[in-house]
């Protein structure tokens, strides 16, 4: 099992070196978008990207480089030219600078100068509160439909929740939360259509969150409840659950202590990965609901054509998805015995 | 058969016949025919009624995506702003559903044209001829705000900062008043004790003439009435003609800032005075109008030292329906036309005028004529020649239509049809899906089936680099894909492809694992058959139903991605896109909700029929499932 383990995480960082580097080069080979105007910002940010090793510095034009990609006043009425590193010695800059420094760059027209890190740091606190709870508030409710569906399997109850969660779960996130926000917000008018600026009251705030964390749960709580159903179905229809009958246990006791306590085994580890894994779908609802995350920082550094910040948030998405993956794989070794994962065939 | 039957009955050599003749025994051909793989899976495809439900949609929008572009003669490319946010109309104005009508709650009322106050882009009779139904509020509404369709109120002049010495004048424009004719002024004031956060303060009134100040009320609290012959007090003072100025003083306070509230006040003279009108003009009759007047012209007959404003004027709210269609493409509208645009249309045989009858003698000769009536003419110099006619006809003929348009899901903010940009967006999504889904079906399935069966370290480093290339969220991908490589319809196609087949590979994978070690396939392997007979004979028609399953269910996912990014921003760009429309319609979602709601439910309609076909698909091409139920 520790070989196992060891194993995977060492093919997770693995994976995740290689395709942020990947990232890296790639988004280091866009072409370079020439600053305009802010001349004190500008100065500022080529001084520190040439003192991290991504700009030559010279005093005069060199004409070996290529064209320049800022010219700036420096003392004695002569001008500092900064010009383009070749991509692959900006890697290896970067890697020293990440490995000594742990430094990720810094925005360039976003917020001029403020580190990735901190930019990052400022918004992902958004995103997680709202993963939170919505997570609290999906996985009871997917479990409970699924446990309540699975019992009145083929009843009315079973086909109304069943063809409940198969209509939700065709339905785009964002066609669901235009019809919400359509309802709730604007016809009703019981909750803010948008995200509660930073002066609004606590009430405000609160209300703020019902509507994102409603429109993130949907797709988690109709997921569970699939699983739950089909994970409940099989084990009530199991030879041991038979068995529990047989020797004399009520269908209620035979419920509770056998079948659910089996059928949650799957479904537990789940719940971890879902929790790091929704993370990435909230892009399109921070977007739209002006929620201050780094779902809607994508778009935004999209739109200041701020590449580095837009690395910086393109790994953190990365690094999620693989975590959740091998948090998944791992969980499911660690609860289930039955399963051995990595074991010979 | 009985036993009793049995018994009674002999059996002859005759009754027996044979069957057969000859020595080679054969079995019977089947009478039945015996059932092929398609027809089995169609039956069983059959028996799920969702799945059947859900493919009849999918084929009524495929159908619509194919027919609609083509044969919808409605307008996508040309913005034409008079025609934009028309209601979805299916059925005739007035039914009340899906009618072309649209409802406004609580709307400013303009009670001097008596329509809602709507944008100018239309006129009042266009307005009126198009309310389907309207309810005006019984009581007005009190805003302390100037309003162009408020009425009354109170002038509200104040000081503008709570410092001692700062008295604010509102002071009137001078004008001409003599002894001999009597001049009068009627002041009347609110009474109210604190608005906002002023309180009523003292004030006094006085007559300015050249440098003298005549008092008329000295500085009180006393709101009441006051009324007072100018002229006496220009002739008490011993002046007989003059220019006076009325001035109203509020004296400032250190508490806080104070106001007083002028309901009227009027200069009035007798009949015989030269200036009565310049005196009506400076009168303060109707506050809103006063402040509205002096606030947006130069025209101000007032000035003032400190704020000035409204205070509880009457401003009246309604409700209404108002048909679009009719607003647009009625003929309510008056419009004035040139004498050679008539002509031209005479020309052309449409109509025939004589200007010397006058309106009179029009007449329609043809459908096309644009105007249907003239109301009026305008005629210049001593030959009375044409110049103009006033005349009412159906928009929707200026606009070149034949007939009443009817938009089934209405029209958006550049005038386009929906119903046609919906699907022709729609089109170009499926057709991104499809192209993905075929790409990434032939490529996932070599790379799968390679995988598979070869198994060992061919797999492992075949796996490694899937799992690689799969470590990058779609989104990134994307992203990096488009901004490298334009923006356009085969970047999305390779974007989506570059990640897509992995999904595929996987499965295929996954289904050779589970086949190559069956004892059929062990049996043909014994017998000599090639790696190219085993998988294309045994394994891959066995897998076959979930991969395919698996690919179509591609094809939604490649709209949705579309649309995804179309909301992030990074729409597809240079055709109709579906997930572009959407986005760019999203901002409308408050007022015009029709705009977002008619897309969205024919996405949530495709998702949802392609998700019940592709699962029926599944069921019916499993060969497990074959022959069983």
């Amino acid at each position: 099992m520790g070989k196992y383990v060891a194993k995977r995480i060492g093919l997770a960082l693995m994976t995740a070196y290689i395709i942020l580097s990947l990232t890296f080069i790639l988004v280091k080979l866009l072409p370079f978008d020439r600053p305009i105007g802010g001349d004190a910002q500008q100065i500022a940010y080529f001084d520190k990207q040439y003192s991290l090793g991504y700009v030559y510095r010279f005093d005069h034009e060199e004409s070996q480089y290529g064209e320049y990609l800022y010219k700036s006043p420096a003392e004695h009425g002569r001008s500092n030219f900064y010009y383009q590193v070749p991509v692959m010695t900006q890697y290896v800059n970067w890697l020293k600078n990440i490995i000594t420094k742990w430094d990720w760059g810094y925005s360039k027209t976003f917020q001029p100068n403020v580190s990735a890190a901190v930019i990052i740091g400022s918004r992902i606190g958004y995103s997680i509160r709202l993963n939170i709870f919505s997570v609290i508030f999906s996985v009871p409710l997917g479990i409970l439909l699924g446990i309540w569906a699975a019992l009145k399997k083929n009843s009315l109850t079973d086909h109304t929740i069943s063809t409940l969660v198969m209509v939700f779960i065709s339905i785009p996130s964002f066609v669901l939360i235009s019809f919400i926000l359509r309802i709730f917000a604007y016809d009703l008018g019981w909750l803010p259509s948008s995200w509660p600026t930073e002066s609004a009251s606590t009430a405000m705030k609160a209300q703020g969150y019902i509507i994102p964390v409603f429109c993130l749960s949907f797709g988690s709580v109709c997921g569970y409840c699939r699983f739950t159903r089909a994970e409940l179905c099989e084990v009530l229809e199991s030879d041991y659950l038979l068995l529990a009958r047989t020797k004399g246990l009520t269908r209620r006791q035979a419920i509770i202590r056998h079948a659910l306590k089996n059928a949650m085994v799957p479904i537990f580890p789940s719940i971890l990965a879902e929790f790091i894994g929704i993370l990435g779908g909230s892009m399109i609802l921070e977007q739209l609901y002006g929620i201050p995350g780094i779902g809607k920082l994508f778009v935004l550094a999209l739109n200041y054509k701020d590449y580095d910040i837009l690395f910086v948030d393109m790994a953190i998405f990365t690094t999620l998805g693989l975590l959740a993956g091998i948090l998944l794989d791992l969980s499911y070794g660690f609860i289930d015995p039955r399963i051995r994962m990595g074991a010979k065939k | 058969m009985n036993t009793d039957g049995q018994k009674e009955r002999v059996f002859q050599e005759d009754d027996f016949v044979l069957i057969q003749t000859e020595k080679r025994v054969t079995d019977t051909k089947l009478e039945t025919k015996p059932t092929t793989f398609i027809r089995d899976a169609l039956r069983r495809f059959r028996k799920n009624k969702a799945s059947v439900a859900g493919s009849y949609i999918l084929g009524v929008l495929i159908l619509l995506t194919i027919l609609v572009p083509v044969l919808s003669k409605a307008n996508i490319t040309t913005v034409r702003s008079q025609e934009a946010f028309l209601a979805p109309k299916l059925f005739e104005a007035g039914t009340g559903f899906w009618d072309g009508t649209m409802s406004y709650e609580h709307v400013v009322y303009d009670t001097v044209n008596e329509v809602p106050a709507l944008s100018e882009k239309y006129s009042i009779p266009a307005v009126k001829a198009s309310i389907v139904d309207i309810t005006i509020d019984p009581e007005p509404t009190l805003i302390d705000a100037a309003n162009n369709y408020a009425t009354g109120g109170y002038v509200m002049v104040a000081t503008d900062a709570a410092v001692a010495d700062r008295n604010t004048l509102l002071t009137s424009k001078a004008t001409a008043m003599d002894a001999n004719n009597n001049y009068w002024l009627d002041v009347t004031f609110g009474n109210e004790e604190i608005v906002g956060n002023s309180q009523q303060g003292e004030y006094a009134v006085y007559l300015l003439a050249g440098d003298e100040k005549l008092m008329l009320r000295d500085f009180s609290k006393d709101y009441s009435p006051l009324s007072v012959n100018i002229s006496e007090v220009l002739a008490n003072a011993g002046l007989t003609s003059t220019r006076a100025q009325v001035v109203f003083e509020v004296k400032s306070s250190t508490s806080a800032l104070q106001f007083i509230l002028i309901e009227n006040a009027i200069l009035r003279a007798d009949e015989s005075a030269a200036n009565l009108e310049e005196l009506e003009e400076i009168s303060i009759q109707d506050a809103t109008q006063f402040v509205l007047v002096s606030d947006t012209t130069s025209l101000s007959y007032w000035s003032c030292t400190g704020r000035k404003g409204i205070h509880s004027a009457e401003i009246y709210y309604c409700d209404y329906t108002l048909d679009t269609y009719f607003l647009v493409y009625g003929d309510a509208d008056l419009v004035t036309y040139s004498a050679s645009e008539l002509n031209s249309w005479i020309e052309a045989g449409y109509c025939t005028y004589d200007a010397k009858v006058g309106p009179e003698s029009f007449t329609v000769l043809s459908e096309d004529c644009p105007i249907d009536v003239v109301e009026s003419q305008t005629v210049m110099g001593i030959t009375k020649k044409l110049s103009s006619i006033t005349a009412r006809g159906w928009g929707y003929k200026k606009l070149g239509y034949d007939e009443m348009p009817k938009f089934l899901f209405g029209t958006d903010n550049s005038g386009f049809d929906l119903f046609k940009r919906a699907f022709t967006g729609l089109r170009t999504s499926l057709i991104l899906g499809l192209l993905t889904a075929v790409f990434c079906f032939c490529f996932g399935l070599v790379w799968g089936s390679i995988s598979g069966y070869f198994g060992g370290n061919v797999d492992l480093w075949m796996e490694r680099f899937c799992e690689i290339l799969g470590g990058v969220p779609w989104i990134v991908v994307m992203t990096i894909c488009i901004l490298h490589l334009g923006n356009n319809f085969f970047t999305f196609v390779l974007a989506l492809c570059l990640t897509g087949w992995i999904g595929t590979a996987a499965r295929t994978r996954t289904q050779f694992y589970r086949f190559k070690g069956r004892e059929y396939v062990l049996a043909s392997r014994t017998l000599g058959s090639s790696d190219t007979r085993l998988i294309f004979k045994h394994i891959l028609p066995n897998s076959l139903g979930t991969i395919v399953t698996s690919s179509v269910l591609m094809i939604p996912s490649g709209i949705f991605s579309e649309a995804t990014l179309a909301y992030l921003n990074l729409g597809l760009q240079g055709r109709q896109s579906f997930g572009v429309m959407m986005s760019n319609n999203q901002p409308y979602l408050g007022v015009y909700p029709y705009l977002v709601i008619f897309p969205a439910v024919v996405m949530a309609l495709m998702m949802i029929s392609f998700n019940l076909f592709g699962n029926g698909l599944r069921d019916a091409i499993n060969p497990q499932l074959k022959g069983s139920d």
